[in-house]
Order: C-alpha cells, then sequence, then structure tokens
C-alpha cells in the first residue's frame, strides 16, 4: 500500500484526542448538590459494566473514524492482482557505448540489446509512459512507436559515454511523471568499466539485462601522442597497445604510411619522424581489426613546421646567444627574422621572447615597447635579493634556478588570455601569451642562475618552437561527446571526412564519432581537436550479475542474462487501487453507530 | 367548570400557593378548596375529654354534675367533655438537609412542600375533629406536639411547623417510634419523607406500628429531578446529608438513573404494603391537592 499525500498521515495525531477525552471525561463539569445520590451510586453500580462498555466501544470508534478519515485524506492506494499492469513510467537505458559495437556471435552486442529494448517497450500499453535513454545522454520520448523506432535506429557511440548518468536520469525521469508504477530497465554490456560507483535511484526499481556471452578478446590502440605536439620538423609519435599478444600495427600521417611494425606485448610504440608535411597533419597509430573496430585506430594531430628563425639582439646577452647557437648546431632553430630574441626596450615586433633590459634607466623604453606590441604587462619596481624560481608546469625542471635581480611584472587589464610560466618570490617570473614570452630579469648571472641552468637550453627550444613558432595552439585531446569551450577566434571545425561544421555558440560538444578535427579561423587550421575514446573503453571485461548488483548497490535491482526472464519481470506491476472510498465508507459507518449509541442519550439530555 | 377549579387553592401550582402567604392560611386555603369533612367517622365517641365546667342547668343529666367540685366549692356546675375523635393522628415529618432541596429555583423545596402539605393535613383532620399531632425529626426527634383535637391545637401546629432549621442526616425509626408513644390507641401515622435513608430501619419501625394497631401512610416526596436527573453534561453529583461525590455524565446515566429510581418506589411500595402500610408517592410540582387526596383516600383504604 502507498500514499499519495502522505503528510496527511500526521494528522493521525488527532485520534489522541477521544482518547483524552475518554481518559479525561470524569474530571470535567459542575459541582451540584443532589441528595438522591444514592440512587446514582446504586445506578452506577449496578450497570457500570455496561457503562463502561459503551464509553470504551464510543472511544474505540471515535479513535477509529479519526485514523480512518487522516487515512483516506493521505489517499492511499493499494495493489490489486489481475487487470494487466498498473499505469508505469518505464525508463530503458541502452548502453551503446563503444563496447557494445563488439562483434559476439555473429552480431553486434548492440543489437542484442537493441532488441531486448524492443521487446520491453513493445510490452507497454499506450497509457504508460515510456523512455529511452542511451548511453551518449540521448533522451527519446513520445509514443511508443516513436521510442521503438529509436530503439531500432540507436547508433553505437564513439566513446564510453556515461552510463550511470544515463540510468540517473532514466530513474529522473520515471519520477517525474506522476504514475502509480515506475521501472527503470538498463540493457548493457556489462562492461566493468561502465559501473565503477553505486546508485542512487530512490524508490524507482532497476531491472538489469546484460548477456550471458563472455567478452570477447580485444586489442586496442589506448594512446597515441605526438611529441612534441609541434614538430620542427623533427618529432616522435609514441603509441600503448592493449593486446594479449604481438600486433601488426601501422602509423599514418595525412594517410602517408610512415610506418609498419610488430608490437610485442606491452611494448611501447616509438617513431621518430621529420615529415617534409607542413602545417597542422592528422595521423593514425592502426591495428589489424577484430571483433571491437572502434579501438583498432586511435588518432593524433601534429603541427610541423621548419625549425623557427630567431634574430636575437646583442644586448640580450653572451647566454642566449651561446644557447642560441647550440640549438642552431642542432637544427632545432636557425638565423632569421621569424622570432625575436631581445631585450624589451629593443622588441619592435613580435613573435618575441623578451627579457627585462639589463639597465635599469631603459626601464620605461621597454614598457612603452610593451604597450606598442600590445603585451598587457609591465615592469615594475626593481627586486633585489635571492628569489627561489618556481616552474607553474612541474614537468619543466627549474628548481633551482635563482633569481636574484628581478623586476616586478604587473598585469593590465586585458581580455586577452596570459599564462604565467614562472614565477620568484611568489610573483610572476616568466610569463607568456600569444605570440610572446616574457622574462622579468635580464638573462645574465648577476640577475639570474637560469642562463646557467641545464634546463636553460630545453626551455628556449620549448619556448621557440612550441610557443613563439607557426600558428598558435596545441592539439587537444577529448573523449566523444565532452563538453568543449570554443577556442578564440575559431569560426569552425573541419571534419575528417571533408567539409566543417561552423561554431557559432560558445561551447560544443565533441563529436561522437573518433578521428582528427581542425579549428578553422576562416580556411586557416589554427588548433586540433583529436578524438578518441576512453582507454579504458577498450578492456571489455564484464561482471558477473552477482557483482554488477553489488556494483550498482540500489534497492530493488533485479540483475538478468535471461531475456525471457527479463521481459518477464518488466511492468509486472499490479494496477493500483485507491482506498479513498471504501475508507470514507468505513468512517462514515463507524460515525453511524456512534450517533445510534448516542442519540438515545442525547434526545434525552434534550 | 375551569373556572372553579382555577379558584381552588388545592388544585393550584403548590410554589404559586405558597407564595400567597403563611403556611397557617395556604392550609386554611388548600383544605378549604379540598372540601373537608368528605368523610364520616365510622366509629362514635366512646370515652370522653374533660373540657371545662359550666354551671348546672335543669334537664342535666346527674351523671355529668361535678360532685367533688360542689363538695369543695358548694357550687354545682356541670363537666364539659370534649368529643374524643374516631382518630388519633400524628404526623412524622422529614426535616433533615435532604428535604431542604428543590431542583429549580422555581418549585418549592420538598421541606416546604411537606410542610404545607403537613399543615393542610393536619386541618383536614382537625375539622373533622380528629386528633392531630405531629413530630418533627432529622437524625434526631426536633419538635413534637402530641395528638390533640382542642382549640389552639391548629396553632400549636403551625408554631411547630415554621421552627427553623434542619439537621444533617434522617433517621426516622426513631421518629416514628416516638410517633407511636404518642398515640395511646390505636391511630394513624403519617410519615412526610424524601425516604433518602435506609429502608430496613423504617420498614422494621412501621411494622412495629402495624403491630400495635396503628395505620401507616407513608408520603413519599420527591422533586421531579429525582426522578430524572438534573440537566448538564459533565457533573459531580454532591450528596448534602454524607458529603458523598459521584462524577457522572448525565446523558450516559439518565436512563439506567431513571429505572434505577423506578426500582427504588416499586421495593419501597413492596416492602411498606407486606405490613399493611400505605405508600404515596408525592412530587413536588404536583398540586397539594393530589397530594392530600392521596392522603385521604390512604386513610380511607387502611384496614
Amino acid at each position: 500500500m502507498g500514499f499519495l499525500a502522505p503528510l496527511w498521515l500526521l494528522a493521525g495525531a488527532a485520534a489522541a484526542v477521544p482518547l483524552l477525552i475518554h481518559l479525561m471525561r470524569r474530571r470535567a463539569g459542575a459541582r451540584i448538590d443532589f441528595p438522591a445520590v444514592r440512587y446514582l451510586l446504586r445506578a452506577e453500580r449496578e450497570h457500570s459494566r455496561d457503562l463502561r462498555l459503551r464509553n470504551l466501544l464510543l472511544m474505540l470508534l471515535r479513535v477509529a473514524a479519526v485514523l480512518l478519515i487522516t487515512l483516506a485524506a493521505a489517499r492511499p492506494v493499494i495493489r490489486m492482482a489481475g487487470g494487466g499492469h498498473a499505469r508505469t513510467a518505464l525508463a530503458v537505458v541502452l548502453d551503446n557505448s563503444l563496447s557494445t559495437s563488439a562483434i559476439v556471435g555473429g552480431r553486434p552486442v548492440l543489437q542484442q540489446l537493441q532488441a531486448r529494448a524492443r521487446d520491453i517497450i513493445r510490452r507497454s500499453s499506450t497509457a504508460d509512459r515510456v523512455w529511452l535513454v542511451t548511453a551518449d545522454g540521448v533522451v527519446h520520448g513520445g509514443s511508443r512507436d516513436a521510442v521503438l523506432d529509436a530503439a531500432a535506429h540507436a547508433e553505437p557511440f564513439g566513446g564510453a559515454g556515461d552510463l550511470r548518468a544515463a540510468t540517473v536520469r532514466a530513474a529522473a525521469l520515471a519520477r517525474a511523471a506522476a504514475l502509480p508504477a515506475k521501472e527503470v530497465v538498463v540493457l548493457t554490456d556489462g562492461q566493468a568499466a561502465s559501473w565503477h560507483d553505486p546508485l542512487s535511484l530512490g524508490d524507482v526499481p532497476l531491472h538489469v539485462y546484460l548477456p550471458a556471452a563472455p567478452a570477447p578478446a580485444n586489442h586496442a590502440v589506448i594512446d597515441v601522442r605526438a611529441i612534441p605536439t609541434r614538430w620542427t620538423p623533427r618529432g616522435a609519435v609514441r603509441a600503448r597497445l592493449l593486446a594479449s599478444d604481438s600486433a601488426t600495427y601501422r602509423i599514418t600521417l595525412e594517410g602517408r604510411t610512415l610506418a609498419r611494425g610488430i608490437a610485442a606485448r606491452d611494448e611501447e610504440i616509438a617513431l621518430r619522424a621529420e615529415p617534409p608535411e607542413r602545417g597542422w597533419n592528422a595521423g593514425t597509430v592502426e591495428l589489424e581489426p577484430d571483433e571491437l573496430r572502434g579501438d583498432d585506430v586511435r588518432h593524433f594531430a601534429v603541427w610541423i613546421g621548419p625549425a623557427p628563425a630567431v634574430s636575437l639582439h646583442p644586448l640580450a646577452g653572451p647566454f642566449a646567444r651561446s644557447a642560441l647557437d647550440a640549438l642552431v648546431q642542432s637544427g632545432r632553430a636557425g638565423i632569421g627574422n621569424e622570432i625575436g630574441f631581445a631585450p624589451a626596450d629593443e622588441a619592435s615586433k613580435l613573435p618575441a621572447l623578451l627579457i627585462a633590459p639589463a639597465d635599469p634607466v631603459k626601464l620605461g623604453a621597454a614598457n612603452r615597447a610593451l604597450e606598442k606590441l600590445g603585451i598587457p604587462w609591465r615592469f615594475g619596481a626593481a627586486v633585489r635579493g635571492e628569489s627561489m624560481v618556481r616552474a607553474a608546469d612541474s614537468t619543466r625542471a627549474l628548481d633551482g634556478v635563482i633569481a636574484e635581480s628581478r623586476y616586478a611584472l604587473t598585469r593590465i587589464a586585458s581580455a586577452e588570455r596570459t599564462d604565467t610560466l614562472a614565477s620568484a618570490g611568489g610573483a610572476p617570473w616568466i610569463v607568456a601569451g600569444p605570440r610572446y614570452v616574457l622574462v622579468a630579469s635580464p638573462l645574465a648571472p648577476p640577475a639570474t642562475t637560469f642562463p646557467l641552468h641545464a634546463s636553460f637550453v630545453p626551455w628556449l627550444d620549448d619556448m621557440l618552437s612550441q610557443r613563439l613558432s607557426g600558428e598558435g595552439g596545441i592539439p587537444r585531446d577529448v573523449a566523444p561527446g565532452a563538453p568543449l569551450s570554443r577556442p578564440p577566434g575559431v569560426d569552425a571545425l573541419e571534419l575528417p571526412e571533408g567539409g566543417a561544421m561552423t561554431l557559432s555558440a560558445d561551447s560544443f560538444t565533441a563529436p561522437a564519432r573518433a578521428g582528427a578535427y581542425f579549428y578553422l579561423r576562416g580556411t586557416t587550421r589554427v588548433g586540433a581537436l583529436v578524438v578518441n575514446p576512453e582507454a579504458a573503453e577498450s578492456d571489455l571485461s564484464r561482471l558477473t550479475p552477482e557483482a554488477l548488483a553489488v556494483r550498482l548497490g540500489t534497492r530493488a535491482t533485479n540483475v538478468f542474462t535471461d531475456s525471457t526472464a527479463l521481459t518477464a519481470s518488466v511492468l509486472t506491476a499490479a494496477p493500483q487501487r485507491p482506498l479513498l472510498a471504501p475508507l470514507l465508507l468505513i468512517a462514515a459507518i463507524t460515525l453511524l453507530a456512534e450517533t445510534l449509541i448516542t442519540a438515545p442519550a442525547r434526545r434525552r439530555a434534550a | 367548570m375551569d373556572t372553579a377549579r382555577a379558584t381552588r387553592a388545592d388544585l393550584l401550582d403548590p410554589a404559586t400557593i405558597a407564595a400567597l402567604g403563611r403556611i397557617e392560611v395556604t392550609a386554611r386555603w388548600i383544605v378549604d378548596g379540598f372540601l373537608s369533612g368528605l368523610h364520616r367517622s365510622p366509629r362514635k365517641g366512646f370515652s370522653v375529654e374533660f373540657a371545662e365546667h359550666r354551671p348546672y342547668q335543669a334537664g342535666d343529666e346527674p351523671r355529668h354534675v361535678d360532685w367533688k367540685l360542689a363538695a369543695r366549692a358548694d357550687r354545682w356546675a356541670v363537666k364539659q367533655y370534649e368529643e374524643e375523635t374516631n382518630l388519633r393522628a400524628t404526623l412524622v415529618l422529614d426535616v433533615s438537609r435532604s428535604m431542604a432541596w428543590s431542583g429549580a429555583a422555581a418549585r418549592l423545596t420538598k421541606l416546604a412542600y411537606a410542610e404545607r402539605l403537613a399543615a393542610a393535613i393536619a386541618l383536614l383532620f382537625l375539622r373533622q375533629r380528629d386528633a392531630v399531632g405531629l413530630v418533627r425529626f432529622d437524625d434526631v426527634v426536633r419538635s413534637s406536639v402530641p395528638p390533640r383535637v382542642r382549640t389552639g391545637q391548629w396553632v400549636r401546629l403551625i408554631a411547630a411547623l415554621e421552627e427553623p432549621g434542619s439537621g444533617r442526616a434522617s433517621h426516622a425509626a426513631s421518629a416514628l417510634e416516638a410517633a407511636g408513644r404518642l398515640i395511646a390507641r390505636r391511630g394513624m401515622v403519617v410519615l412526610i419523607s424524601d425516604l433518602l435513608m435506609d429502608p430496613d430501619d423504617v420498614v422494621q419501625t412501621v411494622r412495629g406500628l402495624r403491630h400495635a394497631g396503628h395505620q401507616v401512610v407513608v408520603m413519599h416526596v420527591l422533586d421531579p429531578a429525582e426522578l430524572d436527573l438534573p440537566q448538564s453534561s459533565e457533573a459531580l453529583f454532591v450528596d448534602p446529608e454524607s458529603g458523598v461525590e459521584v462524577a457522572a455524565t448525565v446523558a450516559d446515566v439518565r436512563a439506567m438513573y431513571q429505572a434505577t429510581v423506578r426500582e427504588a418506589l416499586v421495593e419501597w411500595r413492596r416492602a411498606l404494603s407486606a405490613y399493611g402500610a400505605s405508600y404515596e408517592p408525592v412530587i413536588t410540582d404536583a398540586p397539594f391537592g393530589v397530594a392530600l387526596r392521596r392522603a385521604f383516600s390512604a386513610r380511607q383504604e387502611a384496614p
């Protein structure tokens, strides 16, 4: 039995009123002189049992009447067997994550799940409400036929999606429908990686179906990285595979095969290359097809360009000269006018790597140059004394670098995004923005130990090749469906199959299909978005029904591996019948009985 | 006919007639209304009681001459005898605290009603030349007036009836015994009481009176509220004599109470009738004529 307005049950406390009156009735009333008390005593003595029974009966009838009325106000409903099923809000969660596209028994797991979904939805009646929620978060509602059609045409998602969130959302839909019965059915391949945390669905019953067949063996490319992210023009591709045995792989760049090979189990693939391509390029690491095709190819994107041509100003100092010479000799940089490397007061164009002037007298000229170049930073007061330098990015080893003389860097208001790459004494020391890098000390030993530090030349290489050369931007790796913000100045997203998707909103979701996508400003590629499935999605290990039930952790959970049992257990809630009318009828009979018992006395009293 | 009835004081509302004057006056109106002397004495005097002397006149029977007076005073006088009635009656009136109660402000208390009823009965007896006395009692005998028929008895009875106060409890047995002692030969004892007392003592005393040859009439004075119950919802009923308290819901116990009172009246009637005593319930809202008629008929029917 349930209640549609359970708060009314609190009014049941009013049942104590007749009880209290019954207990206190002999303590109220006026004091009356009455000589014939002996007759009253005799009457009570001779009829005391009748009186007690009568009063007890009246008290019980009144208490029962109050309880019945409050119970009726709470609008109770009771489930009655027979007569079909109760009106049900049924939400079917279809796991269309990448793992369900694995071929098992000659067809994708998703097809099996779709068939189960259609079986269940067909059992619903027009009085029910039905939704289909897929793992990628898409909700299909409306008529039963519309939901059936959606179940039949559900496409596999390129990533893991969020099956847990889809289930919670399905339960919320069912609860919000305000129908007598609510059910959530989850059709999943039972992949262990999909179910981490317990669910909390309240009182909504949960039925879970997972196929009885074991998960197929799977090999996959679970990680690919272009190192560095910008090749000038040399670089490397590193990849990790998931395979139970050795696997044949192929590495491509813009469709051109860079390398083929066989990787041993757990071996990391590494390929060094100096390709002739320039600009933003898409590449893949591919394995031989297996039961799950979606993770046999993993994409990457890399910017390739010539070594940056650097124009070094003489006042930048001997240490800057030595470091640049080292880069030029190794082919990682060249001499030219592409990138300036100078004290800030001597800078006249971007991109440039700017350092503080050695002479404080030139501070004003330096700030004017910064303003002229549109850089939102200014040199402030000189700060003397040793300050430890800390890199904002822990991967950059600046530990041990000391700044002895520096200028306080002050940021002026600007909407432009800036990065603080290193700080000294808690204040910004190296800052960067679009097409500039600014150091708050001269690169000379009296001001800082940085030029003497082992990390100086790699840092200079990184700044020149990754931050200052070519178009800005670095590739971003995301999972299908991930929420994203549109980068500033980007108009569209170039699709792998050709064409472009216009980006007008400030935010958008990553495409569902894996691939390398490029941000476009006009017709120029200015960045890359690499969409690959989550590595965990390639682990097809399945939970047993018992383990899944434990991991779900929610009440009223039934886990099935038999489709017939699943279908039989769904939409079985007995129809609910309201008890309002019978309760009111019983209350009326109770009150009538009370009236019949007390009426003679009331008539005599009148 | 209606006019005639309306002017008869014995048929007026007791409270109305009581408001018109003192007991002495109202009793006369009641008795006048009741038409005293309806009965004829079945037994005529067989004894006389000295009343006064008068001078001898020719024709007087010599046996009535007071020879002792003639010898002492040398004067011939004839003894005048008051003819003794055929009945000597004693009214036994309960003046206990329970009698001084009325269920409604517009009604006479049981005691006021009983006093007027007793006065009327006494006047009736006196007008018939019956000797009548009075015993007032509560837990003890408060006062007694021996039965007499001579002039002045009426005044003595009224004076006794108008004595103030009422005692706490009722003990009719001793009063009845005292009344019996006041009547030298067979007579009548009329008990006027609310009978809120132990029936056994009363019945035993009545039995004694009956064995002594007395005629006993018991007039049970009841307020209408004692037959029903006072109008109230919840109340604490207190006995003014004993102080006993009983809390009750009137609506719940009224029917049972009424049945109990009816049963008690039947028990009184049965117990008193078993010894030849007459028993008449008298309700204080009934005209005095009704009560007088019952008392009169009880005397007529008495063995």
